[in-house]
């Protein structure tokens, strides 16, 4: 990262950019649809203007389902991109194809760049990476679950945002109901309530270390701290305390957008949509925890997604991958896709330099991802690996739905998701030949 | 099949040969390709493979979400065939009769049909959000909590309506061109045997349409099983959850979303069978008995 | 419900009151479907001319706002994707091919398969037609990935061909055929071979020219079909000059559902609206035409 990408980020030499030898051309299949997709779509064209070795193409490929399954499909058929972006759900099986993907490690070492996975934040390193703590895939868009509140609202009930799952119990939730607000609304059971609730009270979440060991793994959904988290949402919901508007995203988001629920768990790549969707002040602090479970939270894991580098492609090829994300990971870069899309800045360098442009004096709620992603970690925040993990959070978003609408009880909700995840995986351990 | 027909053996093989060949590459061998892979599970990358015998398929009907899916799905169909056939019907005989505006009716109620499922199923998801849809609104105003994406069968109802909604222009359609193509002479004869106008409608009427409510019959089940998926996606968009779903969407679900190729596999296979004994009941059921004019 | 509303099938002529009262029945019920049809495609127009950000917050909108032209404008020219090659122009352009090359190649290659099925002495015909018939069965979406690695592996990926010929291997069209092929009166073709017509002739002078109602209501239904493609085009294109409404349409309501920007529900609706126009025009021109095809045989 030197003059090369000093030059990209002010693009300056697009219009003498006269291509001397043929181009290197790579293609990019991504999932960024919206004004996300735009994003991406800005940060080719800059690469591309900002050196004549390299083009890059990129291509939106539908959801992140479609887009990994797209990857798939054209790597069987010897299509395959050089650059492949999978979400969080997927890593497992792209991980767990070791022949179809070059460590970013090893590529970015092979085109003599320089690669310290230290240069990366904390909660960041090693959630695409191996056992042995190999990055295989570059993080790209990365988010973490936060805690969004209408400032407002909190003013008038007279409380401040819960640091505790017990204080939003006793005090937050009935200050809020009280005034009239339905307290708090998630948008994402496995993610906020069930993932991310493993690595704030650094609990294990799977056998053979979180998977990360192998895939003879079993899911710890009999965890009596998740039962009980579970069963007091449950009693929020009932009381209202809580509201719960199914298994979808935005069904979750929109009743804060209009100011009827107060508090709201979501993305830290939330942010941007936010400042358009909410005509209120809000702010945001992280995710709480349980007191009685532990007295030292720990970091959350990231959700999002990674880019992966494809195999069998020439060197020629991997290097201009490797020289793209080296332009991708530079501080300007990360830090104007933090600017514009919400997402975390993955390095520390370009976290500095949001700093240092004074980007969190003007959106303090903006930090709270980041910061959050940095606090202390523990032996069980790094990640976790599971194949078939799609259809895990679906079972999981199956029975939770329907525990909380009281049509099964706890313990048969839970047995059931051990049951079924296990099974999946045990499933997945036999495709991978093993 | 025919009696008077033309002695030929090359022309005949030609004319089949283009639609064979297009099937054979891209219906059989993929249905093949189905039916070897339901009986391992492969890494989705095509690097490792275990063979597991009938696993695939005695996971299947050990599970109690799929056969609830299966029930869901013939109770779907059935709805869906009923209604947007009958709803058609009633309208195409409807706009037959009158003499006054025939034309407007014709052309509004038919040009629905070209809505994209998946167009469709937006504007269903625009009408019953849970937070800013009019439909959701109204639910509520009648003292029903209505719940798209939470409620089950708030979501069915949303999903069966919109299915409903983007059929019964192509039934119109048919059913009202089966209906004008009834000579006027056999309307006259009828009107002098049968004073009776409903038992008119179904002795002598209906007969004629037999062929056209066949092959109606037979589009709208394909339909409710299949191209009912756009519908679908749309409403449950990436949280099948605790919704409804199809058989078919089922498969997409496990096969196109979570790379289970195997058990996805296993689940077309299944589908392949239940349906070709439909199809097979259903052709010798209703083809012996329909008289073609 | 059937049952008591069918009462009058057949326009007759009873005197009195009880024809009129049946007369505003038929008009209530026709009125009260057209409606029922014609009210969510109000209220995609009257949304598409609001502000993404009113109907975010609010949802469908029932009367008309001022943003009209700018959300059609914006679907129409606005440059979307890496290229720029994205515009409403240029998606129209493709669903309109996707649309007519299948619904073409479809009538083509099931016509002359339903032909050799129902005219010939052929001792396969039956094993044939129920070879093409067990299509019925299983939909794109189920054997889509299989059919990816033969387009691939042919090297029809980003071409027209490779959109449009997997698509056409299913039984609808050969069925149609088939059944409209069989209650065409047997004498015809006695008489043609009487005439000295060969299987050839009788074909392009007689029965092409006597299915064109038939044609034209499989075109319909084939175009509608290949016009509202989405995954099959998604998967096989990764060139955004082949990018169709459809899957631009799908796009935002991706957006919709994945993150907290606010969607271009406006051009959304814009864009719906001009998803729906071009098949409903054919729908409309075939529909006269193919109705009066009946009525003019039936003479």
């Amino acid at each position: 990262m030197s003059m090369k990408t000093l030059l990209a980020a002010t693009a300056l030499t697009s219009a003498l950019a006269v291509p001397a030898f043929a181009q290197t051309e790579i293609e990019f299949w991504h999932a960024m649809g919206g004004s996300l997709g735009d994003t991406v779509n800005q940060i080719a064209t800059d690469f591309n203007a900002s050196q004549d070795e390299v083009q890059i193409t990129p291509v939106f490929k539908g959801t992140y389902e479609e887009a990994l399954t797209s990857g798939i499909a054209a790597f069987r058929a010897g299509e395959q991109p050089n650059i492949l972006q999978v979400f969080d759900a997927g890593a497992a099986t792209v991980i767990g194809a070791r022949g179809a993907v070059v460590p970013v490690e090893t590529l970015l070492t092979d085109a003599g760049a320089d690669f310290d996975i230290e240069d990366y934040i904390a909660g960041v390193r090693y959630f695409y990476a191996d056992a042995d703590g190999t990055m295989i895939g570059m993080p790209f868009n990365s988010s973490t679950p936060v805690m969004y509140y209408n400032v407002e609202a909190l003013e008038t009930a007279g409380v401040t945002a819960p640091v505790t799952w017990e204080e939003f119990q006793t005090v937050t939730a009935p200050a809020l109901a009280e005034a009239g607000y339905i307290p708090m609304t998630q948008s994402h059971m496995p993610w906020i309530f069930t993932e991310n609730f493993f690595s704030r009270h650094n609990l294990q979440f799977a056998t053979a270390n979180n998977g990360y060991d192998g895939t003879d793994v079993t899911i710890n959904m009999d965890s009596p701290e998740l039962m009980a988290h579970w069963a007091a949402f449950k009693s929020w919901v009932d009381q209202g305390y809580a509201g719960f508007y199914g298994a979808a995203w935005g069904d979750n988001a929109t009743p804060f957008e209009q100011g009827e629920v107060a508090m709201w768990l979501g993305s830290s790549g939330s942010f941007g949509g936010l400042q358009q969707t909410a005509d209120f002040e809000f702010s945001a602090t992280y995710l709480p925890y349980w007191e009685g479970v532990t007295s030292e939270p720990t970091q959350t894991f990231i959700g999002g997604a990674a880019l992966f580098a494809m195999s069998g492609h020439s060197d020629e090829e991997n290097a201009a991958t490797a020289a793209f994300f080296e332009y991708l990971t530079s501080p300007e870069v990360q830090f104007m896709w933090h600017q514009q899309t919400g997402y975390v800045p993955v390095t520390e360098a370009a976290y500095e330099l949001a700093k240092s442009e004074g980007h969190y004096e003007e959106f303090p709620a903006a930090e709270i991802g980041i910061q959050q992603l940095q606090l202390p970690a523990g032996e069980w925040t790094r990640g976790y690996r599971m194949g078939f993990y799609v259809q895990i959070r679906d079972v999981m978003n199956r029975e939770y739905t329907r525990f909380l609408q009281g049509d099964v009880e706890l313990e048969d909700a839970f047995a059931t998701i051990k049951t079924e995840a296990d099974e999946l995986l045990a499933r997945f351990a036999q495709t991978q030949g093993g | 099949m025919k009696r008077a027909a033309f002695n030929h053996r090359l022309l005949p093989v030609a004319l089949l040969v283009p639609q064979i060949a297009i099937i054979a590459i891209f219906f059989y061998w993929p249905a093949w390709t189905a039916i070897q892979s339901s009986f391992y599970l492969e890494d989705p990358f095509g690097f490792g493979s275990t063979f597991v015998g009938t696993d695939n398929y005695t996971r299947l009907f050990a599970s109690s979400e799929y056969l609830k899916v299966a029930q869901f799905t013939i109770l779907f169909t059935v709805i869906i065939t009923v209604f947007a056939l009958g709803a058609a019907l009633l309208l195409a005989v409807k706009a037959d009769k009158v003499l006054r505006g025939a034309r407007t009716y014709r052309t509004l109620l038919m040009w629905v049909y070209a809505i994209a499922p998946p167009v469709a199923g937006f504007i269903g998801v625009m009408l019953f959000d849970q937070n800013i849809g009019p439909m959701t609104d109204l639910f509520n105003w009648l003292g029903h909590d209505y719940r798209l994406g939470l409620n089950y069968m708030d979501t069915a109802f949303a999903m069966t309506i919109t299915s409903i909604w983007i059929q019964i222009p192509v039934n119109f359609i048919f059913f009202l061109s089966g209906l004008q193509s009834i000579p006027q002479s056999v309307k006259e004869a009828a009107m002098i045997d049968n004073a009776s106008p409903t038992r008119r409608f179904w002795e002598t009427t209906f007969p004629l349409l037999a062929p056209t409510a066949f092959f109606l019959l037979i589009i709208n089940i394909t339909y409710a099983l299949f191209d009912t998926f756009g519908v679908i996606d749309t409403i449950v968009y990436g949280n099948p959850a605790s919704n409804p779903m199809t058989l078919v969407y089922k498969v997409f679900v496990d096969g196109f979303r979570g790379n289970d190729i195997g058990g996805s596999s296993a689940q077309s296979v299944v589908l392949m069978l239940l349906v070709l004994g439909l199809t097979i009941f259903q052709f010798r059921m209703l083809e012996r008995r329909i008289h073609y004019t | 419900m059937t049952d008591t509303t069918l009462s009058m099938p057949v326009q007759v002529a009873p005197r009195g009151r009880r024809i009129r009262l049946s007369v505003i029945g038929d008009h209530f019920v026709l009125i009260l479907g057209a409606l029922f049809m014609m009210a969510p495609i109000y209220m995609t127009l009257t949304t598409a001319s609001h502000e993404n950000l009113t109907i975010h917050r609010e949802g469908l909108q029932f009367l008309f706002g001022g943003e009209l032209l700018n959300n059609f404008d914006a679907a129409m020219f606005g440059q979307g994707g890496f290229s720029g090659e994205i515009t409403g122009m240029s998606m129209l352009k493709n669903s309109l091919i996707l649309g007519m090359g299948f619904a073409l190649g479809k009538i083509v290659l099931s016509m002359m398969a339903a032909y050799a099925i129902v005219y010939f002495r052929l001792r396969f015909a039956t094993f044939a037609f129920w070879v093409i018939f067990t299509t019925l069965l299983l939909p794109l979406e189920v054997r889509i990935v299989p059919s990816y690695e033969v387009i691939t592996g042919l090297g029809l990926a980003n071409t027209y061909t490779g959109l449009i010929v997997p698509l056409l291997a299913s039984a609808t069209g050969t069925f149609f055929f088939r059944q409209y092929f069989l209650s065409i009166p047997e004498e015809l073709v006695e008489a043609a071979r009487i005439d000295g017509a060969g299987p050839v002739k009788f074909f392009i002078d007689i029965l092409v020219p006597l299915s064109r109602t038939m044609i034209a209501a499989i075109f319909i239904v084939m175009f509608v079909y290949g016009w509202n493609q989405y995954l099959w085009p998604t998967l096989i294109t990764t060139d955004e000059g082949l990018y169709t409404l459809v899957r631009g349409i799908k796009q935002i309501r991706q957006s919709l559902a994945e993150s907290n920007q606010i969607p271009a529900y406006g051009q959304a609706m814009a864009l719906s609206i001009i998803a729906i126009l071009p098949p409903v025009l054919i729908v409309v021109f075939l529909q006269n035409w193919f109705i009066k095809g009946l009525v003019e045989s039936d003479k």
